[in-house]
């Protein structure tokens, strides 16, 4: 126990050096308007990071590096969203601190309830009741129709849903031999799975149809015993993307953007090509927190964070920040093969799966390495829903890194 | 290892590929795209860096100001070009839609004062800012410059004027140009000119030199054979079965290298040329910068001679009256003529006299550069000599002036469109050359000794009397 805490301690202590440096860079930055808040909440969330990592290592007996390699994360975020509009820093550090509230419950709550594993219809059911009340609901921000709007709070549905979609394919997988008995149930899924997403391609978020099909066909490739039905699943999103590209021009919009977007520099490819000038301007080391013009990029505190991180702080730093992902999606796959428990096995699969596809879609989407799809980085880019979806996804990581005594419940 | 432990690890892998692909990628764009995607002319962090710092002047030799910058009332500096489209080509442009060209390209580093960049630069540039760039003095006369531009008298064309002994331009105009100052209103309209007037004629019109050549081909003669032998000329020769005429067919009779050379007869030359040999005729081109990047402030093309060709003897006849397939830029000339007046050295040209900073230091003078040794001392003298006849009693006539010696050679040239192409390539006062011009009418379709040595002339006149 004592080694155990020495050798997180280190880390811990590095990420509170580097998160007091970075913070000093952004303070000097705006010191005119520099005020006492400012430092308080920039303590605070030095303080609330170092205190979470502290009591989670006394509580949970399992992974305690991914919390450190998120915490990490949620500091270059911050520092880079306060830089480039205070007011946004502020708030994302409110939502940090409502986040780890969230994880916290979250674990508490996914560890100590049982009966996860059969509630599939109950995660199917919300999960269309959610996509409807979007469709009814819904308010169209950034030419994505994915928000309610709740008095002063908006919320993204499809970010909980993404959860719920894990769930889903955890459960079903989990007591496979119990709806094996059911004819076609694995097509029926699949059903499913393209119900989903068509609703997101009303909604026109195509970025998390890609991530909601990456999730799928990953857990279907690990655990579906028909082969076959794969391969028709892979052919039949092939075939429905190129039905998409010559139907809808926002899909066709984002492949020509993609293979040339300098010819439309004026309009539709405004944006990846202020991303790239950004990137470009950066070199490897950066122009130093405060010296660069990352605000010249249209949303550039949330799609396009990873851009003006590499501007400012060098795609050193970039480099950096896709190893952390790179880390912590390992780190997800060895909890998932060290628990033995399906359901939370599978569940861990997903959840490190979603992480990594969905930073790799927005990753290489601002670098123009495939074509952009409006997506934001966990833990990285501003916003609540996403920051608050990600910490539920992480607190239920948390559970699934422990030894588990669920067995029994009579699956296999 | 079991099925599924195996899936598992194939998917983790799967994403790690991704990742590293992410890398490399973006190492692979940094390291071999950025430069040219930072340097596009939409990206605004090149102008907001740009347009808080003071942009340098650019004035003539004698401190008159052509271009300079002034804070507008949106607290960034403007550019402001005081003389049209007077200076198009020698000082180009700098604008945040259309980039850059010109000595504003060539030397924006020096006009803003950014040094390389390197990590200790960028700190001094944060701890002290600069906010104004260097000036650029340029060799140009502005009264020489809009003088010549007059002369040309709105017809297509160049002229390049220069000091022999140092090789700086005084005057350098090509023709059709475009307004510097309503360059955002006819922007349209000048990229669909046929005359194309963002060409600069200058330093890039390669062009036919007809005669103008001759002066080439009689040092190469001079040098290899005997200049005195008498050749018979009938107003035309026939080499290989293909006649190549006089001008109007008129035969000169017995001509000597003086003498072909003061009436400009091709049949003496055809011939010498084809006996002299291609690769004496390169070689000594060559020398002259012809075949060789001239190094320049501004971007200038490279003249040709064929020489490395597979050439018949039809071929190197042509070429040795300047014919067929040498193709001359009208700057290139003026290192001719300028290194048989400067003792047969070649100097490099320059448009930049000094760089002036802020607080009025001089930072960098040019220094004067040989760039090739062109030819003897006796050679040069030699031809100096023939080209004072050319002027005094040859086809230059027209390019005379009263007690003054002039050196000069005439040239017509046949081109495909028909026109031919008028020339006139000189200098003066022969004995202590103090300016040398050479003049380009593009399609004149009137013989370089009636259209372009008149310009000539005039130029010489007024540069003699009004340069200190």
């Amino acid at each position: 126990m004592f080694k155990r805490r020495i050798n997180y301690r280190v880390p811990r202590n590095l990420l509170v050096l580097f998160e007091l440096l970075a913070l000093v860079l952004v303070f000097v930055y705006y010191k005119d308007d520099f005020n006492r808040n400012i430092l308080m909440l920039g303590a605070a969330l030095i303080a609330m990071i170092y205190i979470a990592s502290f009591v989670l290592l006394r509580i949970s007996s399992g992974d305690n590096y991914i919390f450190l390699i998120v915490t990490m994360l949620i500091s270059i975020g911050i520092i880079m969203i306060y830089r480039i509009d205070p007011e946004l820093g502020i708030k994302q550090i409110i939502w940090t601190g409502v986040g780890i509230l969230l994880f916290f419950i979250t674990y508490f709550i996914v560890k100590n309830i049982d009966g996860w594993r059969n509630w599939i219809l109950l995660y199917g059911g919300a999960s269309i009741g959610l996509f409807l009340l979007t469709l009814l609901f819904g308010n169209r921000i950034k030419g994505s129709l994915n928000w309610i709007v709740l008095g002063r709070f908006s919320f993204q549905p499809t970010e909980i849903i993404k959860i719920l979609l894990i769930f889903l394919l955890a459960s079903y997988y989990a007591n496979h031999e119990r709806y094996k008995r059911v004819q076609n149930s694995n097509y029926y899924l699949v059903g499913v799975l393209y119900l989903f997403i068509g609703f997101l391609f009303i909604q026109r978020d195509l970025g998390t149809v890609l991530l909601f099909y990456s999730i799928f066909s990953a857990i279907q490739f690990i655990y579906e015993e028909d082969r076959k039905l794969i391969l028709y699943n892979a052919l039949f999103f092939l075939i429905s993307g190129i039905i998409g590209y010559f139907t809808f021009s926002h899909v066709r919009v984002r492949f020509e953007t993609w293979l040339n977007p300098w010819i439309y520099i004026d309009n539709k490819g405004y944006q990846i090509t202020q991303s790239l000038f950004a990137i470009a301007t950066g070199g490897f080391f950066g122009t130093g927190i405060g010296l660069g013009y990352p605000d010249f990029i249209p949303e550039v505190h949330t799609d396009f964070i990873f851009s003006a991180i590499c501007e400012e702080m060098g795609i050193f730093t970039g480099i950096g920040l896709i190893m952390l992902f790179l880390i912590l999606v390992y780190r997800g796959f060895k909890i998932a093969l060290n628990q033995e428990d399906k359901f939370f096995k599978i569940v861990a699969l997903g959840i490190s799966v979603l992480f990594g596809i969905q930073s790799f879609i927005i990753f290489g989407g601002v670098l123009k390495m495939i074509p952009l799809t409006g997506i934001t980085i966990p833990f990285v880019s501003y916003g609540g829903s996403s920051m608050l979806a990600s910490f539920m996804a992480l607190g239920i990581l948390q559970v699934a890194s422990e030894d588990l005594d669920l067995e029994g419940i009579g699956d296999e | 290892m079991n099925k599924e432990l195996r899936r598992i690890l194939i998917i983790l892998t799967s994403i790690c590929t991704l990742f590293v692909s992410l890398i490399v990628y973006m190492s692979y764009f940094q390291i071999f795209r950025a430069e040219a995607v930072k340097n596009n002319s939409y990206n605004k962090r090149l102008w907001i860096d740009e347009e808080k710092i003071l942009r340098g002047s650019i004035i003539d030799r004698n401190g008159k100001i052509l271009a300079y910058s002034e804070k507008s009332n949106d607290d960034i500096y403007k550019r402001f070009y005081n003389y049209g489209g007077l200076y198009s080509h020698i000082i180009g442009y700098s604008y945040r839609e259309y980039g850059k060209v010109g000595l504003e390209l060539e030397y924006n580093n020096i006009l803003l004062n950014i040094d390389e960049t390197t990590p200790f630069h960028e700190l001094k540039s944060i701890v002290k800012p600069n906010t104004e760039g260097n000036t650029l003095k340029l060799t140009i006369d502005h009264h020489l410059q809009e003088y010549s531009r007059g002369l040309l008298g709105g017809k297509k064309g160049a002229i390049v004027a220069m000091d022999p002994k140092t090789a700086e331009v005084y005057a350098m105009v090509s023709f059709p140009d475009f307004n510097l100052s309503n360059l955002r209103e006819e922007w349209n309209d000048i990229m669909e000119d046929e005359d194309k007037p963002f060409f600069n004629r200058a330093t890039s019109g390669a062009y036919i030199p007809g005669s103008t050549f001759k002066v080439l081909t009689a040092m190469a003669i001079l040098e290899d054979l005997d200049p005195n032998s008498q050749y018979e000329c009938t107003g035309s020769v026939t080499i290989d079965g293909r006649t190549i005429n006089d001008y109007e067919g008129r035969a000169h009779g017995k001509v000597n290298l003086e003498e072909a050379l003061v009436k400009s007869c091709n049949s003496y030359f055809a011939s010498k040329g084809v006996q002299v040999g291609k690769d004496r005729l390169g070689k000594l081109a060559g020398d002259f910068m012809i075949n060789r990047q001239i190094p320049f402030d501004i971007p200038a093309a490279i003249s040709t001679f064929p020489n490395k060709e597979n050439l018949g003897k039809v071929d190197i006849a042509a070429a040795s009256i300047g014919q067929g397939k040498v193709l001359m830029t009208p700057l290139n000339m003026a290192l001719v003529v300028s290194g048989i007046a400067n003792k047969g050295e070649v100097l490099q040209p320059t448009l930049v006299k000094e760089i002036i900073s802020p607080e009025g230091e001089i930072i960098q003078n040019n220094e004067m550069e040989k760039i090739s040794n062109g030819v003897s001392i006796f050679t040069a003298n030699e031809i100096k000599n023939m080209m004072v006849e050319v002027v005094r009693r040859g086809t230059g006539t027209n390019a005379g002036i009263q007690n003054t010696r002039v050196a000069g050679k005439t040239g017509t040239a046949e081109n495909p469109s028909g026109k031919s192409h008028a020339w006139f390539a000189g200098f003066a006062p022969a004995d202590d050359p103090r300016i040398a011009v050479v003049v380009v009418l593009e399609e004149a379709g009137s013989t370089g000794g009636k259209a372009a040595a008149p310009i000539a002339r005039n130029i010489m006149v007024e540069a003699l009397n009004t340069l200190e």
